[in-house]
């Protein structure tokens, strides 16, 4: 039980870190290397939050709102001028990665601090004791990708987000303003990847780097999902579940690369990954 | 110099460009040698690690500047030959046995773990992004197991005080610049032989270097397994020099410092990720004592605004490091064809289909196809004609059913092994090498026939007399020099025409080759085929739109409805056909 448990708060960690990329990822064509970084900022500010002494349950808004201004004065400045090169613009978002964790350092210093988390102690599921933020994780999961699957079937930014990812360039053509839907999007991904580092903020701690470890497993689920939700938490649970039986029954150093080896190995058998499978 | 041609005319032995090369070589060794001497050790000590960092950054750029892949990897393959001295001098002492013996395990442990990355990441349809993602996996992968080495491998803090080849710094200094100046050397000599030229081909244009019979992911992974060898000699040389070796040296952040210090200094220039890789390296081992994080945070800000502002690198902005191109225009000679002129059947197709899921695009296609004949594939859009072709050229397309090509089955062959077959494949859209001369293009068309040179620019192309002769047909023998986005619409179809028969096919597949043509063009193009037809017994299968262009020139003409054969008879039989009629007029008949 709770083995079953770990896998469905680690898919649900994964697929939240991943959602950002994901929106990105499907209109851009790109993964951002700049998610770390820009998780990063979401935990600063849950750290700030706790600092300033509010509502640890306020670091989730503070990070949300520090991404989506951070994400929109990147696309802003640095990746319009990039569309037509996407492996330009991906090294680019790498640059970005390395000034916000530099600015960090400098701003913050390096060391490792620790912000509070909005839930605390462990409460009684079906007979296993289990942590109840972990718990909290699973539901904000779930609920974040409701909230993206309705902004994208359910609004008109969604309806042209989906056209752009199907086919840009007649998207273009009907009139859609496709830099906007760029822009939009990046700035949501970055907001979702800050949200995702005050998520993961209570279960670890906060520096400079806290992102970077995250970044290969969130590109890896992305690469595995094409652009489909659905299909994302697909590859989240079974990549999830994946690293949690090598983990426990094989060790933790194996555990740490098996998103990435698995990842690889189904790609080469299969391109398209878990999408339309 | 291995592969010459003994066409080459005295005037091309000896361009000043060698001589040139041979005085820059000698100015790095001397430079490399007196360094030591006016430098003070601490600078020294530093230098040499960027150095090797520059090997490294070399090995980036061969594969990321030139042919496209954007590697991840190469500090990670510095790394494990770092870490095989290191660990054979911990166990078992350094003595010049076990210092070689370290040097080939390294080496031999990077060949290998490029060839399994490679085998990952050059698979057949893999996007550049997957590849980038496959070489930034290894990385990861490879502290983990430095990690899981524990005691053996120093885990996460590496390995130091193990015994190394008894060598002052100034040598070190000194062996870590030979090699670098070596690297650089045979770089820029391979860069600009006829095989450099094919590394931009494959970047430019990696399918239809396959649909010329070039075996892309073969020479992708070879040239991965190389470079990594060559950063894993540039590791050893490390591990000797500092004694000291970290996991961190080989993590995917090191192999990404690499890619910045080859974008900044100036991709596919060589010079570039020299420049690059030393000043930044060496700058950031004098600043950071001062300016700790400020300077790797000016290095980022940098690299940002280089991406953006200036893909060439800093380099270009000196103009320097630009790749000459020799103005040198090669001349065109007949090639001696060996493959006989067959008159039996060449191509022949046996209840080919072709399902996408519940899709049924071919059903039970079959059909022949002897040399001399002229074949249209005519029929409404959505008939199949495009995926028979596809079906015809790669072996790996169809679902049902074979094809044979001059009596050899195609099996599941790749593309550029029907192309050995004898396949020649124009695609519908001219695809051709769009920052390459039209002669570079002819030439890199010729890799299946002749291997090319590894070291110098054959002066001559040998075209069989068919593809001479649409090169002087359509004017592309003025325009040997000119860079192919240059040309207009209908040269680069010509080009490609040209491209394909350089192959010396026996089946010639063109897909609506007159398709976007001026009316003067689709003549020529006409008279042309018919001609290759006629006189070099050519088998061509062509799918066509134009129906008064198809009446012209055709022997045969088949045509496809809704996947089927519904007729294939001779051009009078196809244009009185009442059937063909109903299905171009689309009336009731569905």
């Amino acid at each position: 039980m709770s083995l079953l448990l770990d896998i469905a708060t680690t898919a649900a960690i994964l697929y939240a870190v991943a959602l950002g990329l994901l929106i990105v990822f499907g209109v851009m064509g790109i993964i951002s290397f700049a998610h770390g970084a820009m998780m990063t900022i979401g935990g600063y500010a849950a750290l700030l939050v706790t600092q300033e002494g509010w509502s640890p349950w306020a670091s989730f808004p503070a990070a949300a709102l520090a991404g989506l201004v951070g994400g929109a004065v990147m696309e802003r400045i640095v990746l319009r001028p990039l569309y037509r090169r996407p492996l330009d613009a991906i090294l680019a978002t790498w640059g970005l990665g390395i000034v916000i964790g530099q600015v960090i350092t400098l701003v913050f210093g390096r060391q490792v601090q620790f912000a509070q988390s909005p839930l605390s102690g462990a409460i009684n599921v079906l007979g296993v004791t289990y942590s109840q933020y972990r718990l909290l994780l699973v539901a904000l999961a779930i609920l974040l990708a409701g909230v993206i699957a309705f902004i994208l079937h359910g609004t008109r930014l969604g309806l042209v987000t989906r056209a752009v990812i199907a086919n840009e360039g007649l998207s273009q053509s009907l009139g859609v303003n496709s830099a906007r839907v760029r822009f939009a999007s990046f700035s949501l991904g970055s907001a979702l990847a800050s949200l995702a580092g005050a998520l993961v903020v209570p279960l670890s701690s906060v520096d400079p780097n806290m992102g970077v470890p995250w970044l290969v497993g969130a590109f890896m689920l992305v690469l595995l999902s094409g652009s489909s939700l659905v299909s994302m938490a697909g590859a989240a649970i079974v990549l999830g579940a994946a690293q949690v039986l090598v983990s426990t029954y094989l060790n933790a150093v194996l555990g740490g690369m098996t998103i990435a080896i698995l990842a690889a190995i189904i790609l080469r058998i299969r391109p398209t990954g878990f999408a339309r499978a | 110099m291995l592969s010459g041609s003994n066409l080459a005319p005295s005037s091309h032995q000896l361009p000043p460009a060698a001589l040139i090369g041979g005085v820059l070589v000698l100015a790095g060794v001397a430079a490399v040698l007196a360094a030591p001497l006016v430098l003070d050790i601490y600078s020294v000590n530093v230098l040499t690690r960027s150095l090797l960092l520059a090997v490294a950054a070399v090995t980036v750029d061969l594969l990321w500047g030139y042919t496209g892949i954007l590697s991840f990897a190469q500090a990670a393959f510095l790394a494990i030959g770092a870490y095989a001295l290191a660990l054979v001098s911990t166990r078992l002492g350094f003595s010049p046995g076990t210092g070689l013996f370290a040097l080939l395990l390294g080496m031999g442990v990077a060949a290998l773990a490029a060839l399994l990355v490679g085998w990952l990441a050059f698979s057949y349809g893999a996007s550049l992004l997957y590849v980038s993602t496959i070489t930034l996996v290894f990385p990861i992968v490879f502290v983990q197991l430095i990690f899981a080495g524990g005691n053996f491998t120093g885990s996460s803090s590496g390995l130091s005080g193990f015994d190394v080849p008894d060598l002052d710094t100034e040598s070190w200094f000194r062996v870590a610049g030979l090699l670098l100046v070596a690297v650089a050397a045979l770089a820029v000599t391979f860069v600009r032989s006829d095989f450099g030229r094919l590394l931009v081909a494959m970047r430019e244009n990696d399918l239809r270097c396959q649909y010329l019979g070039i075996p892309t992911a073969r020479l992708k992974v070879s040239l991965f397994v190389v470079c990594a060898m060559v950063c894993a000699a540039a590791g050893w040389i490390y591990a000797g020099a500092t004694a000291v070796v970290a996991p961190e040296l080989g993590n995917f952040v090191s192999g990404t410092e690499l890619v910045i210090y080859t974008a900044l200094g100036g991709r596919a220039t060589l010079a570039g990720p020299i420049v690059g890789a030393v000043a930044i390296d060496a700058i950031s081992n004098f600043l950071n004592g001062a300016l700790p994080f400020l300077w790797a945070l000016i290095v980022g800000l940098l690299f940002v605004v280089v991406i953006v502002a200036l893909p060439g690198g800093l380099l270009s902005l000196l103009r320097l490091g630009r790749e000459r191109r020799s103005r040198l225009v090669p001349d065109l000679v007949e090639a001696a064809v060996q493959t006989p002129m067959q008159d039996g059947l060449v191509l022949q197709v046996t209840t080919l289909g072709k399902r996408f899921g519940s899709l049924i695009v071919l059903k039970d296609v079959s059909f022949v196809a002897r040399a001399g004949d002229l074949v249209s594939l005519i029929g409404p859009n959505g008939a199949g004609k495009t995926t028979l072709m596809r079906c015809i050229a790669d072996g790996r397309e169809r679902s049902a059913g074979t094809v044979e090509i001059g009596g050899h089955s195609i099996r599941h062959l790749p593309p550029h092994r029907c192309t050995a077959l004898g396949v020649g494949r124009k695609f519908q859209t001219a695809s051709v090498f769009e920052s390459m001369t039209v002669a570079e293009c002819l030439r890199v068309a010729r890799t299946r026939i002749e291997r090319p040179s590894l070291f110098r620019r054959t002066p001559t192309i040998a075209l069989p007399a068919a593809a001479l002769e649409v090169v002087r047909a359509t004017g592309l023998g003025d325009r040997l020099g000119v860079e192919t986005r240059h040309l207009s619409h209908g040269e680069k179809q010509s080009l490609e025409l040209a491209m394909v028969l350089a192959l010396e096919p026996t089946l010639l597949l063109l897909d609506e080759p007159t398709a976007g043509l001026t009316g003067a063009e689709r003549a020529r193009i006409g008279e042309l085929l018919v001609d290759l037809a006629r006189r070099y017994r050519l088998c061509i299968v062509l799918v066509e739109h134009d129906l008064d262009f198809v009446r012209r020139i055709s022997s045969r003409i088949i045509v496809l409805h809704q996947g089927n054969i519904v007729l294939d008879g001779g051009v009078e039989e196809a244009t009185q056909s009442e059937t063909v009629r109903t299905i171009y007029a689309g009336a009731a008949h569905a």
